[in-house]
């Protein structure tokens, strides 16, 4: 970092330092410093927002006069917390912490980011930049998924990074977490991209700690909050912005009609990227908005093949087969009653007595039967359908 | 100069404890000094008694009196000890002949007009005299007639108490309250619709003595699938019975005359006290919810609410089946060994916490579950969940067993228990698992990949052998454990789903 520091001239970088400052103020979001970057100048405009004087820089003037009613003293509390902050001492922070900043417009800033229509005024990841450089596809999706949606993102996220492609996503519960740790766990086979919401230091979910680390150091980790950024409500949307923006298209696979995925969708339509859905079962709450996207005409995903077609990779040949393994066993008749009735959704032990019409003993040894076959998983007390599922086979078939 | 020792007794957590009253009464101030440890209700005794005496008509006399509650040593709770004070100072001062009490007892608080009032406790009091003859008053008569031995009188007042005594009246006969024998009536497992697998939980909850814990969204009934775990439990031998009723007499519960032969079921509100639900408090001791559910169930409805400093103080009743409540100045022990069932909403939004369609966020669920420490969980050898039962269901579904079917069962398989050496097969000790609960092939098997899987812990698998032990014993199958006794109780132990995909 040093010598690409060195290599800068000495204004450059107070203003990425005050970009980096300006960021980490409440109230004060990448808009608005982005606003600041395009005019005056963030030196300055920190300048003006210490002496208490945000008035005069535009972007800030506004700001402050919308929050007026909210905050009428916006002005004076700005200036006390920039009074706390060094912005040079604040970036030797970032950089010691082993994390690189650009800010927008200056060399180094991301080349997929350049042209957004809303690009983060400053970026800051760890890692290396070299997965943006190949395709990148976005795998979203809700945080509270089934085992099957987990297991498809996953599945869908190694095909896609074994063909050279990077995946992109938020590192979020349930999807996002699930197509990363798939790519984590294949290491070497392919890149890793997470934008997270916080700062960089601050793993978000707590139990994604490992993974937020090991995306770090495997592959790019990058955020356009400094370090102290609480996660805040707004920084989500606004971290989805990016996924899209870094990506070349977005699969959602799971997400509900009203999940935040379906705005990582929007944006990406908005930057003119193919979105993609993973089409559900109807009556599936986890699958609704998925199938609303669709019905809006994104394009649905059956196997790896539709997302390679929609990034202009349609021709690549195919890695390996894993389906064409041996034939599965075969299953009882009550398991594939069982398999049926877990189609729509999660069941509990009660809804499948009753859905089956069979005793408590012998519904649980089917469940049993199925579990050891990997056809379903379990999770609390509901049981749900796994990928592998599909290639059941009952006695009744052959 | 007069000396007088009447024997009475008071209650302590659940026992009695006797009281020798001695009364000295000889010239100089006049006055009333109580000593012996009084708490302050009896201190109070000195004006209650001296107003009863006056209103019963005997003279109250103009000597130095000292009450002394002797072993002085203990602390001395409750009104009881009114009577016999009253009766003491009475014989000290010569206004009745100490023949006239010679071995009866006294128990009774005393109002200014001279009425005699119940007291709570009536049963282990009695119990701890060992009196030949016991005055009570007319209220707490039949319950002190539970115990067997001493002759029980029952008195309202004070002064026909006095004419009793000295011979001028016979006894009262006042009419006391009816002693209620009725069976209490129990709800029925048949009138519960659906909900299959929960009714095969209370089950095997009842005969093998497994703690249960229900999940499920509100309106699903679990409160209702819950009070009627009572009636699959077989009735208290006469034993428990008499524990159990001193237990609720201790309480200041009144018997209506008949041992309380149904185990008891307490519901207590998650707002509860830590003391009215363990028990303790002030220095009678007084037993709480864990003990009123003694020999019975004890229900906890949205256990997440409890505190947790409640939920901690439940697992040494639940080990040991009682609880020691320690003071400075002394010690009870409280009989709490209770079949534990309690219910809990998945998370806050009510879905169940169906993978994909809760709503929760991340926070809530965690924070939520962070009040239900893993050990107090780890207990409950049943966890189920219970859903809302549809429509269809609910209007037309066909009724269930009735209880006295399941209870028969149930009974059976608490036999086999006790042929084992055990109240229930919960009880069982892991060391005697090979013998009592051995497993074939396939069900080792079974066990051993659940294992591997990280999904069942050491202590887990001990208590998923014993449930498919009380499996099999309900279906009437001796011998090895197969994979569908053990798969049905595993599956009967759901993971509690910390959070979405999470387990715990």
């Amino acid at each position: 970092m040093s010598a690409f520091a060195a290599a800068e001239p000495a204004g450059d970088r107070r203003g990425l330092a005050c970009a980096v400052a300006l960021s980490a103020l409440e109230g004060i979001g990448p808009a608005t410093v982005l606003a600041c970057v395009r005019g005056t100048g963030t030196g300055a405009a920190w300048d003006a927002v210490r002496a208490g004087r945000p008035q005069r820089i535009p972007p800030i003037a506004e700001l402050v006069r919308r929050r007026a009613a909210k905050e009428p003293e916006m002005a004076q509390r700005l200036a006390r917390q920039a009074a706390a902050i060094d912005p040079v001492v604040f970036l030797e922070r970032h950089e010691a912490a082993g994390q690189r900043v650009a800010a927008y417009g200056t060399p180094g800033y991301p080349e997929r980011l350049r042209n957004d229509p809303s690009p983060p005024a400053v970026v800051f990841w760890q890692g290396s930049l070299v997965g943006l450089d190949r395709p990148t596809v976005a795998i979203v999706g809700t945080r509270n998924a089934t085992r099957l949606g987990c297991d498809t993102a996953a599945r869908l996220a190694v095909e896609l990074v074994e063909r050279g492609v990077s995946v992109v996503s938020g590192l979020a519960l349930g999807i996002d977490g699930a197509a990363h740790r798939a790519v984590v766990d294949r290491r070497g086979a392919g890149v890793a991209i997470g934008v997270v919401a916080t700062g960089l230091e601050r793993a978000y979910p707590r139990r994604h700690e490992l993974l937020h680390r090991q995306v770090a150091s495997t592959g790019l980790l990058l955020s356009e909050s400094p370090i102290g950024s609480d996660p805040a409500r707004w920084r989500f949307p606004a971290r989805n912005r990016i996924i899209a923006g870094l990506s070349d298209a977005v699969v959602v696979v799971e997400s509900r009609s009203a999940g935040g995925s379906m705005l990582t969708a929007s944006e990406a339509v908005a930057r003119d990227r193919t979105v993609l859905a993973v089409p559900g079962h109807p009556t599936s709450p986890a699958s609704a908005g998925a199938l609303d996207l669709i019905a809006d005409g994104a394009v649905p995903v059956r196997d790896v093949t539709d997302v390679l077609v929609a990034i202009g990779m349609g021709g690549c040949e195919p890695v390996g087969h894993r389906d064409e393994a041996a034939a599965p066993a075969p299953i009882s008749h009550l398991a594939a009653r069982v398999l049926e009735v877990l189609e729509p959704g999660p069941s509990t032990l009660g809804e499948l007595v009753v859905a089956c019409a069979a005793g408590i003993e012998a519904t649980s040894t089917a469940l049993v039967e199925l579990e050891v076959a990997g056809h379903i998983a379990r999770s609390g007390g509901w049981f749900e359908r796994t990928a592998e599922a599909g290639s059941a086979r009952t006695g009744r078939d052959r | 100069m007069g000396f007088a020792s009447i024997p009475s007794a008071i209650v302590v957590g659940v026992d009695g404890h006797r009281v020798a009253v001695e009364v000295h009464a000889a010239r100089g101030i006049p006055g009333l000094t109580i000593v012996g440890l009084p708490d302050a209700s009896c201190r109070e005794a000195r004006d209650r008694v001296r107003a009863a005496v006056l209103a019963s008509g005997a003279k109250w006399t103009d000597q130095r009196v000292t009450v002394n509650l002797a072993p002085s040593s203990t602390r001395k709770v409750g009104s009881a000890l009114d009577l016999a004070i009253a009766m003491a100072v009475l014989v000290a001062s010569g206004e009745l002949e100490a023949e006239h009490v010679r071995d009866v007892a006294f128990v009774g608080e005393l109002g200014l007009d001279g009425t005699v009032r119940a007291v709570p406790g009536i049963v282990p009091i009695v119990d701890a005299l060992g009196a030949e003859e016991v005055v009570v008053p007319v209220a707490s008569a039949t319950d002190a007639e539970l115990v067997e031995g001493p002759r029980v009188r029952s008195v309202a007042t004070l002064r026909e108490l006095l004419a009793a005594l000295r011979g001028e009246e016979p006894w009262p006969d006042h009419d006391r309250p009816p002693r209620d024998l009725s069976e209490p009536s129990t709800l029925d497992l048949s009138e519960v619709r659906g909900q299959a697998v929960v009714r095969r939980a209370l089950e095997i909850a009842a005969a093998g003595g497994h703690h249960l814990l229900m999940i499920g969204p509100p309106g699903a009934g679990k409160t209702m699938l819950a009070s009627r775990l009572p009636g699959l439990l077989p009735p208290l031998d006469r034993a428990s019975a008499m524990e159990v009723s001193r237990i609720h007499s201790a309480a200041g519960h009144s018997l209506h005359g008949g041992l309380i032969r149904r185990p008891p079921l307490r519901a207590p509100h998650h707002s509860a006290t830590m003391v009215s639900l363990i028990g303790g408090g002030t220095d009678a001791m007084r037993p709480g919810e864990v003990s009123m559910a003694h020999a019975g169930v004890l229900f906890l409805d949205e256990l997440a609410e409890f505190p947790p400093t409640v939920l901690d103080a439940l697992r040494q009743p639940l080990e040991e089946g009682v609880i020691r409540v320690n003071r400075a100045r002394f010690a009870a022990k409280l009989p709490a060994r209770f079949l534990l069932v309690a219910a809990m909403n998945p998370c806050p939004c009510g879905e169940a916490g169906r993978p994909g369609a809760c709503r929760c966020p991340d926070g809530a669920l965690a924070r939520y579950h962070r009040r239900l420490s893993g050990p107090l969980l780890d207990r409950f050898d049943l966890r189920v969940d219970v859903l809302r039962p549809d429509v269809e269901q609910l209007l037309g579904g066909e009724a269930g067993e009735s209880s006295s079917v399941v209870a028969q069962r149930v009974a059976g398989a608490r036999q086999l228990a006790l042929a084992r050496g055990v109240l229930a097969n919960a009880h069982l000790r892991g060391s005697e698992l090979e013998r009592w609960a051995p497993v074939t092939a396939e069900a080792h098997e079974l066990l051993a990949s659940t294992l591997r899987s990280g999904r069942l812990s050491a202590r887990g698998l001990d208590r998923v052998r014993r449930v498919a032990r009380t499996i099999a014993d309900l279906a009437g199958h001796d011998g090895a454990l197969t994979g569908a006794h053990i798969g049905t109780a595993l599956h009967l132990r759901a993971d509690v789903r910390l959070g979405a995909g999470v387990l715990a």
